[in-house]
């Protein structure tokens, strides 16, 4: 009876590793068809000309340049006005916080931020930036509605960035002397930096990918913005509107090609920090 | 994701859940003492950066008081006119005739978030085993990036995939127009993987090592110890990790208003089309004046509402959860 | 370390501040050099080569279009945000009262697609009005074969969804379990790929993918619509605000011009607006 147990138990252990080894599969496998897919169609259209010149013609033939400077615009705005702000509240909460009322309904709020619709925080931006304010469609105007977006996500990986910094290395800064804020700035800052830029170049990403929000506060139109007050069309917003219409199919491949890229240079990079960083820190 | 191995000796320090992190804060140089070791322009130049740090971390409540504002006041007028009990329960959307019950449209969404989570969980779930007990470490270094890649697509490439690979084989396979729930869900399976895979794997990740040690002493074989050991001992990170996966879910716009088919009522198969709380906003905003517009801005403080409602409930269960244990 | 959050934090600040001193500049210049052009997907095609024809033609002058459905194109222009609204539909009653000027450019007619597999070559309009409406389910209740009827609507937005509802629908409603699809070629590349599907789309974009039926017995083609016996025509419209002029009239000039009528509205798919039509 006890080897009947025994062979049993073995059979269940085979089947059931079997099945797991069989959804990570399946994950990989969904990535790699998804990527395959958008690579195999698009790649014919990435030619010099595709990057860099304008759309023209009755369905956008051409190239898409203006929304790749709207995309890099939107997103470098983004993370100007996101970053400074998320870093030093993630410092707040790392550093100075203390276990009370504010605390939690900041960690709430910052949780419930990550979990808005985007569509929601699109509407958000048309009611208070473009027509509130009345900024119109404009790229601050989507940068502002992306910045309320990212910051809880780089907020949580800056405090995970700070409070990875071991603490023994605090002891020997205050045991010097310093104060916090000297500590905080010399020592655990610099020693975090690269897990918080790898946070931010994810959050990069992400803010680059964004269509909900950008539709309603950039706007649809064809341009390559300058100045921040400019309205401009993203690449992901391009890209819906190609597949939508459906007639300019290689166009939407391409587009959704250098979507993909994009965000991979943005991952990888990341990554790429990260790994630089813990091969250095041993 | 973060590596939370003690530098020094290599042990793994267990992942700290939300209140303990706000508990344990760094600790306080002796200058807060009350012995006067720093001058007064010190201590004020540090008590006017904390407070600015304070404000930096309230910029977050702002925003959700921002969104409540805004979103709400944009929409609070069809809450008067129509009656808030009328527009969640109201069977028939038709704002063009001046029908604003959105009943069909949270069943829509919440179809659509079950289906999703049916298909995708187990599937998550199975990687994060996978990630944190299964694979050898370079299995894992080729799966993790692959998990996390497929967390960073945007959403409208995944809608664009659904749009123009799956839907003609799924209308080719079962017939109709390939629109539909079952399209959805695949879609919706995919996108909210990573994110209750990442924190399923965290999850059991923090179960502590010796737990598997004494399991294995026992003779239990891995899949006995993952199934009655560590899974039910991470049981509260599954939980949130589903409950965000839900709540991406029902708030996905992209990816479902290309394949969903977008029609206002609630589906008698699942290869008809549908429309959902999200997707109305998206079809409808071009062109909505009006009521219909404001009746939009309320579509959108009910999915904010039920957002914030997600993540209300992963707090009580993870209070609830450190209750019992 | 500090220095570069500080920095940072300020150039935020700046470039905050930055749009409050652009925006003066800006509302000089675009009254001048620039106009805005939004309106129906439908005349999309021909608002923006004849776009960048004109700026060709005139250099220093930018015309931006944009395709945003015909209601919104109409809302736009009575409300100052845009030039020139075009639209694939006539205006409705309550916009008769904008103010709103009215230049008719090219002329369209709807087709009624299928899938090429589909036997069925012909409809009657009552017949068509019955399956938009969802009272015929089934190919075979006109004629074709035992399959399932795939409705494909269009948007609300859409001025060809409102004008096909004008002429076939009437005052009855669409099915409301259709799909509904938000751009042309997503209905043409839906119909082209189903074996049941029907929808409806403009003339121009028919191609060999899908199956233009005729209606009363009158087949979807330029001749028909040309003399008028094809049932499903509209005209296509540029609404102004007052009478068009300056750069606006310059341009809606050139949009009228017989080059651009027999080449941009030609390779849209569209009749010249100085050929046949009512």
């Amino acid at each position: 009876m006890q080897s009947r147990e025994r062979i049993d138990k073995r059979l269940t252990n085979g089947f059931a590793l079997g099945v797991i080894w069989l959804a990570a599969i399946a994950t990989v496998g969904a990535l790699g068809t998804i990527l395959l897919y958008v690579i195999v169609n698009g790649i014919g259209q990435l030619t010099p000309a595709f990057i860099l010149t304008w759309p023209h013609g009755v369905n956008m033939e051409g190239g898409i340049w203006p929304t790749i400077q709207a995309t890099l615009y939107v997103t470098a705005l983004a993370m100007l006005i996101t970053t400074p702000i998320a870093v030093l509240a993630a410092v707040y909460l790392a550093e100075y916080a203390v276990q009370g009322r504010l605390v939690s309904t900041i960690r709430f709020a910052a949780d419930s931020l990550a979990s808005v619709p985007s569509i929601v925080m699109g509407l958000f931006g048309l009611a208070l930036f473009v027509e509130g304010i009345g900024m119109g469609f404009s790229v601050i105007a989507a940068a502002l509605a992306l910045s309320f977006l990212l910051l809880p996500i780089i907020v949580r990986t800056t405090e995970e960035a700070i409070r990875a910094v071991p603490k023994y290395i605090r002891w020997g800064s205050y045991g010097l002397g310093a104060s916090k804020w000297q500590t905080v700035s010399r020592i655990v800052l610099p020693s975090a930096m690269p897990r918080i830029t790898t946070g931010v170049i994810l959050a990069a990403g992400r803010a680059a990918g964004e269509t909900a929000v950008v539709i309603y506060t950039m706007g649809t139109m064809i341009n390559a913005p300058l100045l921040p007050l400019d309205p401009g069309r993203t690449m992901p917003v391009h890209l819906m509107l190609m597949a939508q219409e459906g007639i300019n199919m290689p166009a939407a491949y391409g587009t959704a090609l250098l979507l993909v890229l994009m965000v991979l240079g943005f991952n990888l990079t990341a990554r790429y920090i990260g790994r630089r960083n813990r091969r250095m820190q041993g | 994701m973060s590596d939370s191995h003690d530098p020094r000796t290599g042990e793994p320090i267990p992942e700290m859940c939300a209140d303990d992190k706000a508990t344990m804060a760094a600790p306080n140089p002796p200058s807060d003492s009350g012995l006067s070791t720093i001058s007064k322009a010190t201590y004020f130049k540090e008590a006017a950066l904390k407070n600015l740090f304070l404000v930096c971390a309230c910029v977050a409540v702002a925003g959700v008081g921002l969104i409540f504002l805004f979103v709400g006041l944009k929409g609070w007028p069809i809450f008067a006119k129509v009656g808030i009990g009328e527009f969640l329960t109201g069977a028939k959307w038709y704002p063009t005739k001046g029908f604003f019950g959105i009943l069909p449209l949270i069943v829509n969404s919440l179809l659509a978030m079950a289906g999703a989570l049916v298909l995708g969980a187990p599937l998550a779930i199975g990687t994060a085993v996978f990630l944190s007990e299964v694979a050898s470490p370079k299995v894992r270094e080729l799966v993790r990036p692959a998990v996390e890649l497929l967390a960073g697509i945007p959403s409208v490439v995944y809608g664009f995939f659904g749009l123009v690979l799956l839907r003609p084989i799924i209308a080719q396979l079962f017939g109709g127009l390939g629109f539909g729930l079952f399209t959805v869900w695949l879609i919706l399976a995919v996108m909210i993987l990573p994110t209750i895979a990442a924190l399923t794997e965290d999850a059991l990740r923090s179960v502590p090592e010796g737990i598997r040690e004494a399991s294995y002493a026992m003779g239990a074989t891995k899949w006995q110890t993952i199934w009655r050991v560590l899974l039910p001992a991470a049981k509260i990170g599954i939980i949130d990790a589903i409950i965000l996966g839900m709540g991406r879910a029902i708030g996905e716009t992209m990816a479902v208003v290309m394949v969903a088919g977008n029609a206002r009522v609630i589906p008698d198969g699942i290869f008809k089309p549908f429309l959902t709380l999200t997707t109305v906003i998206v079809m409808d905003m071009p062109y909505a004046s009006g009521d219909h517009r404001t009746a939009l801005f309320g579509v959108a403080i009910i999915l904010f509402i039920i957002s914030m409602l997600f993540v209300a409930s992963i707090r009580v269960i993870s209070r609830f959860g450190k209750g019992m244990s | 370390m500090i220095r570069r959050s500080t920095v940072c934090l300020a150039v935020a600040i700046a470039a905050v501040c930055l749009p409050g001193l652009s925006g003066c500049a800006k509302a000089d210049v675009a009254s001048q050099t620039s106009l805005t052009v939004t309106g129906s997907t439908t005349v999309l095609p021909i608002a923006e080569v004849a776009a960048e024809d004109f700026q060709a033609a005139n250099p220093g002058k930018r015309v931006l279009v944009a395709g945003v459905g015909s209601s919104a194109g109409i809302e736009s222009v009575a409300n100052g945000t845009s030039d020139i609204g075009t639209s694939s539909r006539d205006l409705k009653p309550e916009e008769k009262s904008l103010g709103l000027i009215d230049t008719k450019i090219a002329l369209d007619a709807i087709a009624v697609i299928v899938n090429p597999s589909n036997p069925v070559s012909g409809l009657t309009k009552a017949q068509v009005s019955d399956i938009f409406q969802g009272k015929i389910t089934n190919w075979k209740q006109v004629g074709g074969p035992d399959l399932e009827i795939g409705l494909v609507n269009r948007d609300e937005a859409s001025g060809t969804r409102e004008a096909f509802s004008k002429f076939v629908l009437g005052t009855s409603d669409f099915d409301p379990t259709a799909a509904v699809l938000p751009g042309t070629g997503q209905v043409r590349s839906v119909v082209a790929q189903a074996a049941g599907a029907v929808g409806y789309i403009s003339l121009g974009f028919v191609d060999s993918t899908v199956k233009a039926l005729a209606v009363d017995g009158i087949p979807a083609d330029e001749k028909t619509v040309a003399d008028g016996t094809y049932p499903l025509w509209r005209t296509l419209h540029f609404f102004t605000k007052g009478e068009p002029k300056g750069l606006v009239r310059a341009y809606i000039d050139f949009v009228l011009s017989d080059k651009i009528q027999n080449t941009v509205v030609r390779d849209a798919g569209f009749l010249p607006i100085t050929e046949g039509g009512k």
